[in-house]
C-alpha cells in the first residue's frame, strides 16, 4: 500500500469516526446516567440532518449558522422528549423504556418521511471547505478536516463540561449512585433532563455536520443507532474516552476493511464488536464490574 | 380454561373459511409471528436472557430453504429438515459463544452475531443474491395455497407450544428457571449451567428457524431484511405487547403477535404510514396502559400460573 493511499483511507476513516463519535457519545452518556438504552438515538441524528437541510433549503451557503440552529433545536427537542415522554417510564422496568424509545424511532422516521419525502437529501460542501486538500500526494475533501476538527472540539468541550464544571460533576455522580445524590438534595430529574438534552443535541449536531458527506434518507436512523451501539460496546458503556476510542476503531476498520474486501467491510465491524464482547464485555476502556455479571 | 382452549382451537380451524382471501394472508402472518414470538420467549422467560439476535435464526431457516429450492430445485418440505439442521448449527455456534454472558452484554453479543450474518447475506451477491434477495420460491401443491399454508402454520404453532410446554414443565425446565434465579448456587450444587442454557438457546433458535421457514412460503421470497435487527425488534415488541412477564409465557406472545399483525393489516388498508401508527399506539400503551394488551387479563393469569406451579410442585 502506498503512503498516499494509506493516508487517504486513514482520513476517510477519521471523518466517519468523527460523526460516529458525535452519534455515540450521547448514547453512552444517556445510558450511563439514565440507564436507558435509547433506540431512537439514530433517529435524532437523522432529525438533525433533516433540520439542517430544511433550514438551508439544500443550499450550502447558510451551512455554518444554520448548523448552530439545528444543534440548538436538537437540544430543545431532547429536553422536551425527556420531560414529556421519557420521564414517566424512567422508574419502570427496562422493557418499557425499550418499547418507548422504539416507538419514538418509528414515529420520527415516519414524520420525517411525511415532511421531507423518502428520497435522498444531501448538501454540497460548506463554505470554506469546498475544495480538496493535498497531502503527501493524495487528495481528500477539505471538509474531512473540518469534520474532524468539529468532532474534536465537541469532545474537548464535553470533557471540560464533565470534568471541570460543577454540573458535570453531578452528571458523573448520577452515573455512579443516583440515590446518594438524591439524598444529598440534588435535583436528579433536572440532571437527567440536561444529560438527555445534551446527548440528543450531540446526535443532532452529528447528523447535521455529516450531511455534506452522507446523504440522508429515512433509512439512516436504524443503521445509525446500530453503529452507535457498536461504538459504545467496543469502547465501553458510559465512558467518553471509550466512545472516542470506539469511534476511531470502527471508522478505521471500516475504511481499511473496504480497501481489502470492499463488499464485506461492514462484517469486520461486527466481528470487532463480537470479539470485544467475548474477551472484554465491558468494552476496551470501560470499567470491569466489581462483581462479575 | 381447557374449554376455552378447545373453543379457540376450533375457531382457528374454521377461520380460513370465514375470512376473505386477504384475511387468510394476514392470519398466516399472525401465526408465523406468534410461533416466532413463543420460541423467542421460551428463552427470555425461562432463562431470563433477552436475545437481540433471533432474526439470525428466523433468517437462517428461510434462507436455507430458499437456497435449496432455488439452486437445487428441492421441494419445500424436503428442505425443512435441512433448514432446521442449519438453523440449529447457527444457533449452536452463536449460543456457544454468547451464553457465557448475561444481561446487556448477552443482548449486545447476540445482536452483533445476527448483524454479522445479515451483512454477509446482504453483500454476498453470488450466493444469496444480496439485497435482490431470492425471489419466486413457491411451495408446490397444497402448501402453495393459502389454506394449506394456514393449516401448516397453525399446526406448527400448536406443536411448538405443546413441545415447549413439556420442556418447561420437565426437570430441565425447572433447572433452567433455577439457573435464571440463582446461577451461582446451581453451579455450586453441580448443575452444568452452561450446557442447560446452551440447550435452551439452541432449542429456541431452531424453533425460530421453523417459523422463518414458514415465512419464506408466505412471502415466496427471502430478503436480507429477515435477518436485520428490526426483525429481532419486532418479535420483542410482540412479546412485550402481549405482556411478557404478566401473562403466561406462551399465550402472551401469541396475543401480542395477533394484535400486532391485525392492527398492521387494518392500518395499512387506510394509510401507508403504519410505522407512525404503531409508534403512536406503543407510546399510548406505555404511557397510559402500562400492563400491555394481555395486562387486561394479567391478574387472573398470574393467579392461575401461581396455582399451576403449586400443583406441579405438589405432584
Amino acid at each position: 500500500m502506498t503512503p498516499s493511499l494509506f493516508l487517504l483511507e486513514f482520513m476517510t476513516g477519521l471523518a466517519s469516526a468523527s460523526s460516529l463519535f458525535l452519534l455515540a457519545a450521547g448514547l453512552s452518556l444517556i445510558f450511563g446516567a439514565l440507564g436507558v438504552v435509547n433506540f431512537a438515538h439514530g433517529s435524532f441524528y437523522m432529525l438533525g440532518a433533516y433540520l439542517l437541510f430544511w433550514l438551508t433549503r439544500g443550499d450550502a451557503a447558510g451551512f455554518w449558522h444554520y448548523l448552530l440552529v439545528a444543534a440548538a433545536a436538537s437540544v430543545v427537542i431532547g429536553a422536551a422528549v425527556e420531560r414529556i415522554i421519557l420521564r414517566p417510564v424512567l422508574r419502570r422496568p427496562e422493557h418499557f423504556q425499550i418499547l418507548l424509545t422504539y416507538a419514538l424511532l418509528l414515529v420520527i422516521a415516519d414524520v420525517c418521511r411525511l415532511a421531507f419525502g423518502s428520497d435522498y437529501k444531501s448538501i454540497s460542501m460548506p463554505p470554506g471547505f469546498t475544495g480538496p486538500v493535498f497531502l503527501l500526494g493524495s487528495a481528500f475533501p477539505a471538509y474531512y478536516a473540518g469534520l474532524v476538527g468539529l468532532a474534536g472540539a465537541a469532545a474537548a468541550l464535553l470533557w471540560l463540561f464533565l470534568h471541570r464544571t460543577r454540573f458535570g460533576l453531578l452528571v458523573r455522580a448520577v452515573t455512579q449512585d443516583r440515590e446518594m445524590l438524591e439524598t444529598l438534595g440534588v435535583n436528579v430529574p433536572a440532571v437527567f433532563t440536561v444529560v438527555f438534552a445534551l446527548g440528543i443535541g450531540l446526535a443532532g449536531f452529528g447528523g447535521a455536520v455529516s450531511l455534506p458527506l452522507q446523504s440522508m434518507s429515512t433509512d439512516v436512523a436504524v443503521d445509525a443507532v446500530i453503529s452507535a451501539f457498536i461504538v459504545v460496546v467496543v469502547g465501553g458503556l458510559g465512558s467518553i474516552w471509550g466512545a472516542l476510542a470506539g469511534a476511531f476503531l470502527i471508522g478505521e476498520v471500516q475504511a481499511f476493511g473496504a480497501l481489502w474486501l470492499p463488499e464485506f467491510s461492514i462484517v469486520f465491524v461486527y466481528l470487532l464488536m463480537a470479539l470485544v464482547l467475548l474477551f472484554r464485555p465491558w468494552g476496551l476502556l470501560g470499567r470491569a464490574p466489581a462483581v462479575r455479571t | 380454561m381447557k374449554f376455552a382452549t378447545i373453543a379457540v382451537l376450533l375457531s382457528l380451524l374454521l377461520l380460513p373459511w370465514l375470512l376473505p382471501a386477504y384475511g387468510v394472508q394476514v392470519a398466516i402472518q399472525a401465526l408465523v409471528l406468534a410461533g416466532f414470538a413463543v420460541s423467542f420467549n421460551f428463552l427470555f422467560q425461562n432463562v431470563g436472557l433477552l436475545s437481540f439476535g433471533h432474526a439470525a435464526f428466523f433468517g437462517a431457516g428461510a434462507y436455507t430453504a430458499a437456497l435449496l429450492m432455488s439452486k437445487r430445485d428441492w421441494s419445500y418440505l424436503a428442505a425443512l429438515p435441512v433448514a432446521l439442521a442449519a438453523t440449529a448449527l447457527v444457533a449452536l455456534v452463536i449460543g456457544f459463544l454468547s451464553v457465557r454472558l448475561t444481561k446487556i452484554y448477552f443482548t449486545m453479543l447476540t445482536l452483533a452475531f445476527a448483524q454479522m450474518l445479515w451483512a454477509v447475506v446482504h453483500r454476498w451477491y453470488n450466493f444469496t443474491g444480496g439485497d435482490n434477495g431470492i425471489t419466486n420460491v413457491r411451495p408446490a401443491g397444497l402448501l402453495g395455497t393459502a389454506h394449506g399454508l394456514y393449516y401448516l402454520s397453525l399446526a406448527c404453532v400448536v406443536l411448538v407450544i405443546l413441545l415447549l410446554r413439556v420442556v418447561s414443565r420437565s426437570p430441565a425446565g425447572y433447572t433452567l428457571r433455577a439457573i435464571r434465579d440463582n446461577p451461582v448456587r446451581l453451579a455450586a450444587i453441580g448443575v452444568s449451567t452452561f450446557e442447560h442454557v446452551l440447550a435452551a438457546f439452541v432449542l429456541s433458535g431452531t424453533l425460530s428457524g421453523l417459523f422463518g421457514f414458514l415465512q419464506l412460503a408466505w412471502q415466496r421470497s427471502a430478503f436480507p431484511d429477515l435477518l436485520y435487527w428490526t426483525t429481532s425488534a419486532q418479535v420483542i415488541i410482540a412479546v412485550i405487547l402481549g405482556g411478557s412477564g404478566f401473562a403466561k409465557w406462551d399465550y402472551g406472545p401469541v396475543a401480542g403477535a395477533a394484535v400486532l399483525v391485525s392492527a398492521q393489516a387494518v392500518v395499512q388498508s387506510h394509510t401507508q404510514y403504519w410505522p407512525l401508527a404503531l409508534g403512536l399506539i406503543l407510546l399510548a400503551l406505555v404511557l397510559f396502559f402500562p400492563a400491555g394488551v394481555a395486562g387486561l387479563f394479567s391478574r387472573a393469569h398470574r393467579r392461575r400460573e401461581h396455582e399451576d406451579e403449586l400443583d406441579h410442585a405438589a405432584a
